[in-house]
């Protein structure tokens, strides 16, 4: 196990490094020790943003400064990743999705395989949150199988329509918003992704698993 | 509450921002120049992160339905109350039934409007900001236009007196070449090269810029690693896609991206990039973490001397 690195990410922020290799058990260890620290409440810290290589962690530099919250965070970090086995793991969602996306007989053509297949072989398997960005609630999920991927579109589409189910390379995703994308639109969902208005506003945090379940 | 009668290309409700809901994808926004949000509302009384109105790219005007104490800060403009001039960072009385004319920017990019009490829009995720990508915050979650009525909120206390002005030594000097960066995450990607040319050029503002990110024009970066996996980003944050032509991160920014980041721009200069137009140049000097939150502080504590001249001006009278 490397030695976590903590570099400033500006006077408000600190990246906390893990690695310089992505891999879904950095990602898992990354999103343990993420949880560690919101357990930990740790005095000025504002936000927790997990990604594959490295944490952030926001804080208010006019209550500390990065040395003393830094050094804070990698013993945090460091504890954390060792009781690793006992935090909890993520939350499990069944998204139920209509296959019905526009691309989903252009994704058959190009995967050569049937299109009940495709649907067979999305809706079968469980997926990993891997990190949520982009716009809010978009969450990229891993990881799909082989068969199914393909590179995004040459030609983005301007709009896409919120809960629209979408894959690209190894990744599948649901569109929170209503946002311009290249992937390739597989079906639909009434799942409300985002709502600003509720408590956790984004349907899926980063380690939580979701399966899709087809709707006819 | 006021009455929008003839509204900017861009306007819309700002506060400080969203700073608890990054891990859902949600960007701070908020303000782009934080320095003039806190000015203008301590010199009208409020806290210095009550919501203002973020005014751009052409004048307009908009009228007072009640008589309301005001302040303007930002962008240089030539502004009009009753055919009087309006001076920046200075607190100015309107009557029930004025207007105040935005004849045009002169030079800077938002012009912010705060009223004593705060404009009264609803609290979406802790802020009372406009996300215009999400369509949520400030005032139905889209830019003011013509005709659009906006509350504001009942003052807690009372206004400080007119004609008081924050000093300019409390005002950063917007015009200054150079705006202070510290080193990125992926400052060590970049060669000896690639930094010389980072700190050594005049870089121009491209027209190609919102409140998403600022793109740069002049040198080219040379940068060995194109993309990372994402990780995330902050206002701020320089990135250098592969094309070598650096990106100011700007509020609206998504959380994350895969662009190796060469430096991050000074909190307490953020406001002198924020504020920088298409065409206006820009030079960057290194400070370490430590000069450079010390500049923060140095920031936040004159934004609070003002508020404080401000209140002690107040009970002289």
């Amino acid at each position: 196990m490397s030695a976590l690195q903590a570099r400033p990410l500006g006077d408000f922020a600190v990246a906390i490094v893990f690695g310089a290799e992505r891999s879904p058990a950095l990602l898992g260890r990354i999103h343990a020790t993420a949880a560690a620290l919101a357990a930990a409440n740790i005095p000025a810290v504002e936000d927790i943003v997990p990604s594959y290589l490295s944490i952030a962690v926001f804080y208010d530099c006019l209550q500390r400064s990065y040395a003393d919250v830094s050094a804070e965070l990698l013993a945090v970090c460091e504890r954390g990743a060792r009781a690793e086995a006992r935090t909890t793991p993520g939350r499990e969602h069944v998204v139920r999705t209509r296959y019905d996306g526009i691309d989903l007989s252009d994704v058959a053509a190009r995967t050569g395989l049937s299109e009940e297949e495709v649907i067979a072989r999305h809706s079968g398997r469980p997926y990993r949150v891997d990190i949520i960005g982009f716009v809010p609630g978009f969450a990229y999920l891993s990881e799909l199988d082989a068969s199914l991927a393909l590179p995004r579109r040459d030609q983005p589409r301007p709009r896409i329509a919120a809960g629209s189910v979408a894959i690209a390379g190894l990744q599948t995703a649901v569109y929170p918003l209503v946002t311009p994308g290249g992937w390739h639109i597989i079906g639909s969902t009434d799942a409300v992704m985002f709502d600003p208005q509720r408590g956790e506003p984004s349907l899926l945090r980063a380690g939580d698993t979701v399966r899709f379940e087809r709707a006819r | 509450m006021i009455t929008i009668t003839r509204a900017p290309p861009y306007l819309t409700v700002q506060d400080d921002g969203r700073k608890r809901s990054r891990a859902a994808g949600v960007p701070r926004g908020g303000a782009m120049d934080r320095f003039a949000l806190g000015a203008t509302n301590a010199v009208v009384g409020n806290a210095l992160n009550a919501a203002v109105l973020e005014w751009g790219l052409a004048g307009g005007s908009l009228r007072f339905d009640a008589d309301c104490t005001f302040a303007v800060g930002g962008a240089i403009a030539a502004i009009t109350l009753r055919d009087a001039p309006v001076a920046p960072f200075t607190t100015t009385q309107a009557r029930a039934g004025d207007e105040i004319t935005v004849h045009q920017l002169e030079s800077g990019r938002f012009l912010y409007i705060a009223f004593h009490g705060g404009i009264d829009v609803p609290i979406v995720l802790h802020s009372r900001s406009t996300y215009l990508p999400g369509g949520f915050g400030g005032h139905e979650g889209r830019v003011v236009r013509h005709g659009d009525v906006l509350g504001i909120a009942p003052p807690a206390g009372r206004a400080p007196d007119p004609g008081f002005h924050a000093p300019g030594e409390l005002t950063p000097a917007y015009t200054a070449a150079v705006v202070h960066v510290t080193r990125g995450p992926q400052a060590d990607l970049f060669d000896e090269s690639a930094w010389e040319a980072f700190l050594a050029s005049d870089f121009r503002v491209a027209s190609a810029s919102d409140r998403t990110g600022y793109r740069l024009e002049g040198a080219v970066i040379p940068n060995s690693a194109a993309t990372l996996p994402s990780e995330a980003g902050c206002q701020g944050a320089i990135q250098v896609p592969g094309e070598g032509k650096p990106i100011v991160l700007m509020a609206d920014a998504p959380t994350v991206g895969g662009y190796p980041k060469i430096a991050v721009v000074s909190e307490s200069d953020l406001p002198l990039m924020s504020q920088r137009q298409p065409g206006d140049s820009v030079r960057f000097e290194l400070f370490t973490i430590e000069q450079s939150q010390r500049a923060a502080r140095r920031r936040a504590s004159d934004l609070q001397t003002i508020r404080s001249l401000a209140e002690s001006s107040l009970r002289r009278v």
